[in-house]
């Protein structure tokens, strides 16, 4: 197991309920595993704590049996290996392309930096637009930067935040097939979060479907989302 | 355990630069509040029996009529140009704004000069139509004056508070009562008025503030304030004791009355949530509607700003050749590089404390930006007091260890300019604060997240990320902390060393010398840089969209 996830505990400091009471997960390597849930499900919590961008009030996240946090340690998110791609895409306004990317290549040398970056510009197919600023690019192409930069300094994770929910459905469609085929080529093991039930049977090897900070049902997709299918329909009504 | 975890997450240099700072800051107020509760000795004594009441009379005072006059012009020239449309409508909604650059000091010297004996009024009456007045209707250093003139010259932060809530917070509510029948008058009293309420309170708060802290106006005027008491316990008899006392007596006043803000402010932020914000589309005015509301901007726009305005430049016309010399080149000197130090100085502590505080999202993050604000509140004079015990106290110790060391004793500290320099980052970081805050929130902070995410730590982020996002924030904040010192007049004139004046104290001591007419230049480089970035700010910072 890749990620393994123990006892989770996690409250939000304007609210009174604890939006994780001992939750327990683990993610195995090399496999897509999309979680699936309503807005306020926890899901994009749940990423967040992974990333170490929350700190849980119990319980331990270990990352490749090495311990990113438990009862006495907390391992800071730069030091956790782990890539993000946010739902707005973050990326740094005022860097180009070729900046954005090399941003997290801190290790390398100018030429390994370089090497890197056109590497991955041509994985996700934006050679040509090394120059430009990220105002300069589609929702799209944005996109495909944000996977290129979080992919860049080559972390053992990789997880994306409702990485399509900014773009246009016919869009959609093409980045997600593109996303699953460089997912697959480079054997990373990565996370999803998405509300789109469509999303999850797509690109994923294993779906788990959270409510209210719960996991209420886990496995392949086809069978989840059977197994759930008057709840799900409900919901997306 | 949870504590030692959240403690171990972000606990670093930033939270330990924080607290070493909010604790400097908070030290001179601490002194004053502590010593307030000393023992009383004779001159206090004397000063609680004989004059106290007076002090308090007359601040409240100016405090009072100030506060109410500057919401009935402010308020109205708030509504007048975000809702109607007169000639020259661009003009005016920025050039009301411009008499902030004229320090209230230097006004009321100004209009001294207009309205005297000697001044450009009464000696045309004299001279070209014979006409000889009565005195008592053209003096103004008196209470009355004082508050025309704070009026004057401060209700501009109540007009671009109330100005830019109404324009874009309340077109669906003012276009609403439109609609259902209600004119102009009614839409202002029933709706505008009401729903501005907290706008028009943060507006009015920062103006007693300013009265408060004036030094200049009273003393020229020769009215007693809190602020005069002050200077005379400090300077008069050199009894710092009760310089104190008042100086804590004027933070409780001024510590009630932010109090009394928060009550009547209620839950109500300047703003109100709604998603959409429409600029409020203003109406063209016709006929005599026209001409009212366009001689009231032009009176209000000559009164605070072009009379004095022109006055300054014809005193200048006949000084600048006796006052423009080497002297002169010092002076600037000396105030564009303790303004410089300063606001350098609190741009540093500034985005250090705001940039834990909004890292950390805790109480600690949230009780220093408090702490960073609390200076602004308190009176210039009452801080340099407080600045003063504490650097006194210190070289105290600094003293004994010299002649220890069998060296020759001086004050080192209290007798430095880093001493003032210090009372200016107590005294203004609020301004710069405020400022990178704002600009730090509009970013938010997934940027920040999304560099950490990338291996890179909180220092490092902050200065290939979080920095260059909010130039502009820092820009802004730079200026007007640069031209607040500039301006400042008594917390300068109580900690400057000798023989050391700024633009500001230098005018102020012309002045005072009845010699205004020499006053005129550096008043006039003080007006122009202030001009410059309340120009600069609003057109660049707060660029209209066309």
């Amino acid at each position: 197991m890749f990620v393994q996830i123990k006892d989770l505990a996690f409250h939000y400091k304007n609210s009174r309920n604890p939006l994780f009471e001992n939750l327990s997960l683990n993610f195995n390597q090399g496999e897509v595993s999309v979680i699936l849930g309503e807005s306020g499900s926890g899901k994009s919590t749940l990423l967040r704590l992974i990333a170490g961008l929350e700190v849980p009030s119990r319980g331990s996240i270990l990352i490749d049996q090495a311990v990113m946090n438990d009862t006495f340690r907390f391992v800071q998110p730069e030091k956790r290996g782990v890539g993000l791609v946010f739902q707005d895409y973050a990326l740094f306004p005022h860097m180009t392309v070729e900046k954005n990317i090399k941003f997290g290549l801190t290790k390398m040398n100018r030429k390994q930096k370089q090497a890197r970056m056109e590497e991955l510009l041509a994985i996700v197919g934006m050679e040509d637009y090394a120059s430009r600023y990220p105002y300069e690019l589609s929702g799209g192409q944005q996109q495909r930067v944000a996977l290129a930069r979080a992919m860049a300094p080559n972390p053992s994770l990789i997880m994306f935040d409702e990485p399509f929910s900014n773009l246009d459905s016919k869009l959609q469609l093409q980045i997600r097939d593109e996303l699953q085929e460089i997912l697959k080529r480079t054997g990373i093991t990565s996370i999803f979060v998405t509300h789109d039930e469509e999303d999850a049977r797509a690109i994923g090897d294993r779906i788990i479907l959270m409510n209210n900070g719960k996991i209420q049902d886990e496995g392949r997709p086809e069978m989840v989302l059977k197994r759930n299918k008057e709840q799900l329909s409900l919901a997306y009504v | 355990m949870y504590f030692i975890r959240k403690m171990r997450s972000q606990f670093n240099s930033w939270a330990l630069l924080s607290v070493i700072f909010s604790t400097l800051i908070l030290l001179p107020a601490l002194l004053i509040m502590v010593q307030l509760f000393a023992e009383s000795n004779e001159n206090w004594e004397h000063i609680k029996e004989f004059m106290l009441k007076n002090y308090i009379v007359n601040s409240v005072t100016l405090v009072g009529f100030t506060g109410l006059f500057t919401v009935l012009i402010g308020v109205s020239a708030a509504w007048l140009v975000s809702a109607y449309k007169v000639p020259m409508h661009r003009f005016f909604k920025w050039g009301l704004i411009l008499p902030l650059a004229i320090p209230p000091y230097i006004g009321a010297y100004t209009y001294h000069g207009i309205l005297n004996y000697t001044g450009v009024i009464q000696t045309s009456l004299r001279n070209q139509f014979g006409i000889k007045v009565d005195q008592k209707f053209f003096d103004i250093m008196n209470i009355p004056g004082a508050v025309f003139i704070f009026t004057m010259f401060l209700y501009p932060y109540v007009y671009i508070i109330t100005k830019s809530f109404l324009e874009n917070q309340s077109s669906s509510l003012i276009e609403n009562a439109r609609l259902l029948g209600k004119g102009s008058f009614m839409t202002f009293i029933q709706v505008v008025l009401p729903v501005s309420r907290a706008a028009i309170v943060g507006g009015v708060s920062l103006v007693i503030l300013e009265v408060f802290n004036d030094y200049g106006v009273v003393k020229y005027f020769g009215i007693q304030t809190f602020s005069t008491a002050i200077f005379q316990a400090w300077f008069g008899m050199g009894d710092i004791y009760s310089a104190i006392k008042l100086a804590g007596t004027l933070m409780f006043i001024v510590v009630l009355i932010l109090i009394l803000e928060k009550v009547i402010r209620g839950r109500k932020q300047y703003s109100y949530s709604t998603s959409k914000v429409r600029p409020l589309q203003p109406k063209e005015l016709k006929g005599w509607k026209k001409f009212a509301v366009l001689s009231f901007f032009i009176s209000l726009f000559a009164l605070a700003f072009g009379i004095p305005f022109i006055q300054l430049i014809h005193w200048v016309y006949m000084t600048y050749d006796v006052i423009l010399n080497t002297a002169f080149v010092d002076l600037i000197w000396n105030s564009v590089f303790v303004a410089s130090i300063g606001s350098v100085l609190i741009i540093i502590v500034a985005l250090i404390i705001a940039n834990f505080s909004r890292l950390s999202k805790g109480w600690m993050g949230k009780l220093f930006s408090k702490i960073t604000v609390l200076g602004y509140s308190i009176p210039g004079a009452v801080i340099a007091i407080g600045v003063l015990t504490l650097f006194l106290s210190l070289d105290e110790k600094v003293f004994t260890l010299y002649e220890w060391l069998g060296l020759e004793p001086t004050l080192v500290l209290s007798l430095s300019i880093s001493m003032l320099i210090f009372a200016y980052v107590v005294r203004f970081l609020a301004v710069g604060f405020n400022s990178i805050e704002s600009g730090f929130d509009k970013v938010g902070t997934v940027f920040t997240e999304a560099s950490r995410t990338l291996g890179m730590s909180v220092t490092k982020t902050f200065f290939k990320v979080d920095i260059k996002m909010i130039k502009g924030a820092i820009a802004g904040g730079f200026i007007l902390v640069f031209v607040d010192i500039l301006k400042e007049l008594p917390l300068t004139l109580i900690l400057q060393p000798f023989n050391f004046y700024t633009l500001a104290t230098k005018t102020f001591q012309y002045a005072s010398d009845e010699r205004i007419h020499e006053a005129s230049v550096s008043s006039m480089v003080i007006i122009c840089i202030s001009a410059l970035s309340i120009f600069f700010l609003h057109r660049v910072l707060e660029k209209e969209p066309k």
